[in-house]
């Protein structure tokens, strides 16, 4: 069921998986364990709406993806591929925009950017305690980019 | 701090319960789904497709904001109301409070 759940997630935009996608799965995995405790007919329909739920959703967000500007969704849903990440020239970054790059190193490239972003809003909103875990995450999710890259050969 | 509402239009039931989970406190996903079930009396069991769908429209429409905890693992990501979307909530109450109040005051009416 899980398996399915997260298959149908990636129906959804990039830009929205990014932000909801492990949520939505922990919010998911929650509902489900608490459904199963109430018996397999409460399971079976908890099952169907969620499945369906989520085919539903995915065509309601691509629609709006379709129909929304590019400018007004970056406010609250950035697209983290297209942003070029601190410490990367322009040339770098935008100059290998046509270069295949393996899923793996697109998805360490992501979570790398994520935790620079939330290391950014612990800091705004005085949570240096987490900034300072988000950091720690960080220098270990570059370290594990720098290896990718050196298996894959490539540059910056 | 005062803000004017734009939208005028009722809110969709999912919208509502959101709006009035999120009065109180923060809550992350889960913890929506759970207390919009409780609020309405188990009537309403919302899926996740649709509760982040409606989360994604009111962080679109800045009703509500992401809210950062220290004591919440980073998969719960917690939700709260901006000050216009408790304004929203508020206009949207006083309006059903309006409409229940015209709907109560008829059925007497009737019965005389």
């Amino acid at each position: 069921m899980k398996r399915a759940y997260e298959m149908l997630l990636r129906l959804y935009p990039r830009d929205y998986r990014e932000s909801f996608a492990t949520e939505m799965s922990s919010a998911f995995e929650e509902a489900s364990r608490d459904r199963r405790s109430r018996g397999w007919g409460a399971y079976a329909r908890f099952a169907i709406t969620e499945l369906a739920g989520l085919a539903l959703g995915a065509g309601m967000e691509w629609l709006a993806k379709l129909t929304t500007d590019a400018s007004v969704r970056g406010r609250y849903l950035p697209d983290r591929l297209l942003m070029r990440p601190p410490g990367v020239s322009w040339e770098a970054h935008y100059g290998g925009a046509g270069q295949h790059v393996p899923e793996e190193l697109g998805m360490a490239q992501e979570q790398a950017e994520v935790l620079v972003n939330r290391m950014v809003h612990a800091i705004s909103h005085h949570d240096f305690r987490g900034a300072r875990l988000y950091s720690d995450e960080e220098r270990q999710a570059r370290e594990n980019l720098r290896i990718l890259r050196a298996k894959y050969q490539i540059n910056n | 701090m005062r803000h004017v509402v734009t939208e005028t239009k009722p809110l969709s039931e999912p919208v509502l319960l959101i709006l009035t989970s999120l009065a109180d406190q923060p809550r992350h996903g889960y913890a929506l789904i759970r207390d919009i079930e409780s609020l309405s009396g188990g009537r309403v069991r919302m899926s996740t497709g649709t509760l982040f769908g409606a989360l994604r429209r009111l962080l679109e429409d800045g009703w509500i904001e992401r809210f950062e905890q220290e004591d919440t693992a980073r998969q719960k990501q917690a939700y709260r109301l901006t000050g216009v979307g408790r304004t929203q909530l508020q206009v949207e109450l006083d309006r059903m409070k309006q409409l229940t109040r015209a709907g109560f005051a008829r059925l007497r009416a009737s019965e005389l």
